[in-house]
């Protein structure tokens, strides 16, 4: 696969894809994007779960909080480095921590489960 | 003469073109990640280090430069570009190191060394103190200047062992970080303060010299910064004043004549709303957005670098041309906190049009891990006035299509047809300020994203022969398009 022509509410457009084992990628003009089977919804880094999945391949450097903690909104959860440099994970809702699943000195890979969290107001909804 | 290129990546390709160009014998270094690396085949010769970390391991480098007989070694930048002892011992082992000597890296290229030498010759430095390495210390300095600070590591650059303080109570836990992040990047944890001055623009001054005289080559804003890792940057600097401009110069060539600089440097500063200029650092080597000059002057820089090395005479002060802007297409996802991205480029098409500039290290096939910096490569237009080189600069990022490593495309685009960039409006404080959502997917590449994964994945095998082909093969039966009625393959 590479450039097609598709055709979308009566007007044809050039796009770039192509499809790995996993998703697909999808690319037009000025950009590009990986697309996953699920909800044909973009892959980021934007915790959907509430497990916080690692964002690249890298070490961790840091846990800085251990399962049964309360946790705040933007509370730094762990470091992570790669490249030298360091990547703070932060909870992206207020709750509790139900698991940790690495450790100091870990190294990670890219989507790897990290941290599960609770949410505190105990249903799976968040903004 | 015969130039061993100490490097990876765009800048090692970049290097490599010129010497092929001036019939300069080249060799190339390369670790276990880079055995097909593109730099690898632009050189006569390649030497394995091994590990992916060898690119700084000067013993492997210099056995490298002994058994191919090299007699110079080019660093580009990054690894043991700034390394007086790499210099050092590149100059004991009887080679030539294209850049400044061990003694002027050390005046010049330690920011601490630097901050005293620009005082001793009444330069202006930010308000701040060199000797910071305890808490205590770096309290009271910031107690004199007043907060917000800078805490910054000696041998640092790059914002690697950088932190912004704006309370005395978080300075604890930023010094730990700081440090932790000198240690692992320069090996060298002792760190000094400045000021944190705002709004104000990153000018800074290309020298080149040699070892007696120096001579400004010309200024580029590097303002538009995230992390201190810059993303943009344009030449002329479109928010000062010729004197200013002559200021900085000024400055930038007094400090290189003081230190006996020797080869191309260049020469960076905060200039504030009033024009008035601060010296920030040197970066003693050739730097990763150096092609903006370039355009501007029509000059090699690296062919310069090879013949200042080699004794010849500097080139005068050249009056620029038009205007440049380059923009650093990087492995990283601005959508979701500009995470470092790896990957396997599955597609690659760059731009094709007169007055653009690519400066790639990857190409189709290429891996791209999160061993190295991000850098992918750099697209630099330049056009008649500033707006030409802009539309021009977005015009070549919207005909690049790399599909398998997620890339900063489209936060490059955004940021140019921003107001502020549209207005010149630029200051280091600029893109951090803003808020960069991600841009709805169009209709129609969400519907064909639908529409490809609604067939079976294909094996691995197949994957891997499509992705490497470029593919369109017509028997493809993974193919998603196949019996599809109005769809068609545009191979």
């Amino acid at each position: 696969m590479s450039w097609i022509v598709f055709e979308h509410d009566g007007k044809p457009h050039r796009l770039a894809v192509v499809r790995t084992s996993v998703g697909v990628w999808v690319g037009w003009p000025g950009r590009a994007k990986f697309f996953v089977p699920e909800r044909a919804a973009a892959v980021g880094a934007r915790p959907l779960h509430d497990e916080l999945r690692a964002p690249m391949t890298g070490r961790v450097l840091k846990v800085k909080v251990a399962a049964g903690a309360c946790v705040r909104a933007n509370q730094v959860l762990l470091i992570l480095e790669a490249m030298k440099m360091e990547y703070q994970m932060q909870a992206p809702f207020d709750g509790t921590v139900a698991g940790v699943f690495c450790k100091e000195g870990d190294l990670v890979d890219l989507g790897q489960p990290l941290v599960k969290l609770a949410p505190a107001d105990g249903g799976g909804s968040r903004t | 003469m015969k130039v061993l290129v100490a490097n990876r990546g765009e800048i090692a390709c970049r290097v490599l073109r010129t010497l092929r160009e001036m019939d300069v014998p080249s060799i190339a270094v390369f670790t276990e990640p880079d055995r097909d690396a593109p730099h690898v085949w632009l050189a006569g010769e390649a030497v394995g280090l091994g590990e992916p970390r060898a690119y700084l391991d000067i013993p492997r480098v210099l056995e490298a430069v002994r058994r191919t007989g090299a007699t110079h070694v080019h660093p580009g930048y990054g690894f043991l570009s700034q390394s007086a002892p790499f210099a050092r011992a590149c100059r004991d082992a009887g080679v030539g190191f294209i850049g400044p000597s061990p003694e002027a890296m050390v005046a010049l290229g330690d920011k601490r060394g630097a901050r005293a030498t620009a005082e001793r010759i009444g330069v202006p430095v930010v308000p701040g103190a060199s000797e910071c390495d305890s808490v205590e210390a770096a309290r009271a300095a910031a107690e004199r200047v007043g907060w917000p600070i800078l805490l910054k590591a000696v041998g640092g650059g790059g914002g690697k062992g950088m932190r912004l303080v704006h309370r005395a109570e978080d300075l604890p836990e930023a010094m730990e970080a700081a440090r932790r992040e000198a240690v692992a990047a320069f090996d060298d944890a002792r760190m000094l303060v400045e000021k944190y001055v705002f709004p104000v623009r990153h000018v800074e001054v290309q020298i080149l010299a040699d070892g007696r005289d120096a001579v400004a080559l010309g200024e580029r804003e590097c303002s538009l910064q995230r992390r201190y890792q810059k993303v943009i940057e344009e030449a002329p600097s479109p928010g000062i004043a010729d004197s200013t401009r002559q200021g900085l110069f000024d400055s930038a060539e007094r400090l290189a004549r003081a230190v006996g600089y020797q080869n191309a440097g260049t020469v960076e500063f905060l200039v504030g709303p009033d024009g008035s200029h601060y010296f920030l650092e040197v970066n003693a080597r050739l730097q990763v957005e150096h092609p903006v000059t370039e355009l501007l002057t029509g000059m090699d820089l690296v062919r310069l670098q090879v013949e200042v090395a080699r004794g010849a005479p500097l080139p005068a002060r050249i009056a620029p041309r038009g205007h440049a802007i380059e923009a650093r297409l990087n492995a990283e996802d601005p959508y979701a906190g500009f995470l470092p991205q790896a990957g396997k480029v599955l597609m690659l098409e760059w731009p094709q049009r007169p007055w653009v500039r690519i400066d790639s290290g990857i190409r189709a096939g290429s891996e791209v891990s999160t061993h190295y910096d991000p850098l992918l490569a750099k697209l630099i237009a330049w056009g008649p006035d500033r707006d030409a080189a802009r539309r021009r600069l977005l015009e070549a990022l919207r005909e690049t299509t790399l599909l398998g490593v997620t890339t900063n495309q489209g936060f490059l685009s955004q940021i140019l047809e921003s107001g502020f960039f549209v207005a010149g409006e630029t200051f280091t404080t600029t893109l951090e300020k803003h808020q960069w959502p991600d841009p709805p997917v169009p209709a129609e590449v969400s519907a064909a994203a639908k529409r490809a994964l609604s067939v079976r994945a294909p094996s691995v095998a197949a994957e891997a022969a499509g992705a490497m082909e470029g593919a369109g093969s017509g028997g493809d039966r993974f193919s998603p398009w196949a019996g599809m009625g109005r769809f068609r393959m545009d191979a």
